[in-house]
């Protein structure tokens, strides 16, 4: 048994990717996640609107944070910017009670947000002054079901998953079985090799999500009251990222075992990180960043604008293009790894003295 | 070609004519796989020129080569007919008929034919676009004679029906195969030409000895590579030396002289070259 221990050891000093994932992933996991858990909130994005909008922003306390107060805005508008994600909270002036809106997506942040509205009036009561009656209503997920919430992010994670997974497999699986030399001197270039690799997987992700989003409307009650086709350009280029994430892994694996570990490293960082559980402006600011590159986080503000909220694509502009810049770049690398790796000579090798004769037939 | 320190392949020069086979003879590390990979296009030289059909390894060349590597570069979840239609559509050719040597196995699994079945599907594979040049490397390594025998009657009909065909081997057996030979060692040409020109007159010494273990002892203390033919022990080297040898060591012995043969000379080639 001794001899198996020692060889086990051996092994696994030249392995270092193994030996950096069994010392360091749990000392950096630890300090990631130890930032990233944490469910309070201590800022709230709110907007004022209506004729007193400029008196009562001037009385909103933390976590409330005034990113905008505009008098001659109404109700209409105020609702529009929590559907386009501008704010979490919409304080609307002029009628009595004041309607206080909130962002049902945010489930963290309404909880705080009530807490706080109640403690305010509390306070203004026992400070003797008149509280000038206020309406929480809670728009989107007006019951807070978790489940709504997590169902849009929950699809963006099981697609994650098995896209990455199954494609970082991909041309790795072909280089150890020595398919891969076959390809590179067929007439194929290193972008239809990516592409001829990614497109099945593009095609069953796609039934993936589609599945996925029915069972959790039909399982849950989810609802979905945006536009399909907006939430399908969101879903194709969070895929493309996934996917082309997984190829671009496969380049740069040796063998599946590398592969695997490599993916499952991209992936499980998005499960805390992208704000699926942990509200992001919890985070620590160490962390925070971390979050704006994670593709889950965008995709998961597509997924909860699109099905609860109606956000048009429009608002969406920024997520989808993030997305956009975060498929090129993933995809284009991973032509590139592949065309040096295996298709060194392209179209214009590089020629110097010494001609060799020709080996022609 | 380097590789670090290593020059793999160095001033190789390298004509295959049309209906010809052509033997790229080596030792393992002689340079032959490193040299057909340039021609191909998957290492580029760090230094030099290679020209394929006259011009350099690309999309255009890959179209008029079929090649078979070492590990036969078939996709073992796909059947016969499945891995012949991948290649079909990929040369974008109406999809050729299967040959009929392989209709018996065209729905099996590649992965579970044995490796003389998987070896010819390959090269059915790799000619079924009808190249101009046909790459093979080491393609009767690890199968039975009758397969041997099989693949090389295919890789006969392919060079007559016009197919230039380049085949590295180790293999004496497979080299004699062959129309030319070229005899790399050190990543260096060593010889080229016919069986003959590779011999180039070489002889060898027979030793003929009552005690002919105690004879191979002898010789292979000297670090001589001896062939051993029924009782007679063939060495590289001149008559008079041997017989020398003998006496000294007091074996009493018949030493002539015969003409080498292809692995004699090829051993005698390599070992001059390093």
């Amino acid at each position: 048994m001794w001899a198996i221990v020692i060889k086990e050891f051996r092994q696994l000093k030249r392995d270092r990717r193994t030996l950096a994932m069994l010392v360091l992933m749990p000392v950096f996991l630890l300090i990631l996640f130890g930032y990233a858990a944490n469910l309070s909130v201590t800022k709230i994005p709110t907007v004022v609107v209506g004729p007193q909008a400029a008196l009562v922003a001037s009385h909103l306390q933390s976590p409330f944070d005034v990113v905008e107060t505009d008098p001659t805005a109404n109700r209409a508008q105020a609702e529009s910017e929590l559907r386009n994600g501008r704010a979490v909270v919409a304080v609307v002036t002029g009628s009595i009670p004041m309607p206080v809106l909130m962002d049902g997506t945010q489930l963290f942040s309404v909880q705080t947000a009530k807490g706080a509205l109640a403690r305010m009036v509390e306070t203004e009561i026992a400070r003797g002054a008149k509280a000038s009656p206020v309406a929480p209503q809670v728009l989107f997920n007006p019951d807070l079901k978790t489940s709504w919430v997590m169902v849009p992010g929950l699809t963006g994670l099981i697609l994650l998953f098995v896209g990455t997974l199954i494609t970082s497999l991909g041309i790795v699986r072909e280089r150890q079985a020595g398919t891969i030399e076959q390809l590179a001197v067929m007439p194929f270039r290193p972008w239809e090799v990516i592409f001829g690799k990614i497109l099945p997987y593009l095609l069953l992700a796609s039934i993936d999500l589609v599945v996925i989003v029915a069972l959790g409307m039909m399982l849950f009650g989810v609802p979905f009251v945006g536009s399909i086709a907006t939430f399908g350009v969101g879903a194709l280029l969070f895929l493309l990222v996934a996917l082309g994430m997984g190829v671009l892994i496969s380049t740069v694996s040796q063998n599946q075992g590398q592969a695997i570990q490599l993916a499952i490293m991209f992936v499980v960082p998005q499960i805390l990180l992208s704000g699926l559980i942990f509200p992001i402006t919890s985070m620590a600011r160490g962390v925070q960043w971390i979050a704006h590159v994670l593709p889950l986080m965008y995709f998961i503000q597509i997924g909860r604008g699109v099905m609860l909220k109606g956000t048009p694509i429009t608002a969406l502009w920024f997520p989808m293009g993030v997305l956009a810049a975060m498929a090129v770049v993933v995809l284009g690398l991973a032509v590139l790894r592949f065309r040096r790796d295996l298709a060194p000579s392209g179209t214009t090798p590089r020629l110097s003295s010494s001609a060799q004769e020709p080996a022609a037939p | 070609m380097r590789f670090g320190h290593l020059l793999a392949v160095d001033e190789v020069d390298l004509a295959v004519g049309a209906g010809e086979v052509v033997g790229l003879l080596g030792a393992n590390g002689a340079g032959k796989t490193t040299l057909i990979k340039m021609l191909l296009g998957l290492l580029r030289p760090t230094g030099g020129e290679v020209r394929l059909f006259g011009e350099p390894p690309s999309m255009a060349t890959r179209r008029r080569v079929g090649y078979v590597s070492q590990t036969l570069g078939l996709y073992d979840d796909l059947t016969v007919e499945e891995n012949w239609a991948f290649t079909a559509a990929t040369f974008g050719r109406v999809r050729p008929a299967i040959p009929e040597s392989l209709e018996g196995s065209r729905d099996e699994l590649v992965g579970v034919l044995p490796l003389g079945l998987q070896r010819r599907v390959a090269f059915a594979v790799a000619v079924s676009h009808l190249p101009e040049l046909l790459v093979l490397d080491e393609p009767t390594s690890g199968v039975g004679v009758w397969s041997a025998e099989r693949l090389w009657e295919q890789i006969r009909d392919s060079a007559e029906s016009g197919a230039g065909v380049l085949v590295t081997t180790h293999n004496m057996e497979e080299a004699e195969q062959c129309d030319r030979l070229i005899v790399m060692a050190e990543g260096r040409v060593a010889a080229a030409g016919t069986i003959d020109d590779v011999v180039a007159g070489r002889r060898v010494v027979e030793v003929r000895c009552d005690d002919w273990r105690s004879a191979f002892g002898v010789l292979d203390a000297e670090g001589l590579v001896v062939q051993v033919r029924g009782d007679v022990l063939r060495v590289p080297g001149t008559a008079r030396g041997i017989e020398d040898l003998m006496e000294r060591q007091g074996l009493r012995a018949e030493v002539t002289t015969a003409p080498a043969n292809l692995e004699e000379a090829f051993v005698d080639l390599v070992r001059g070259a390093t």
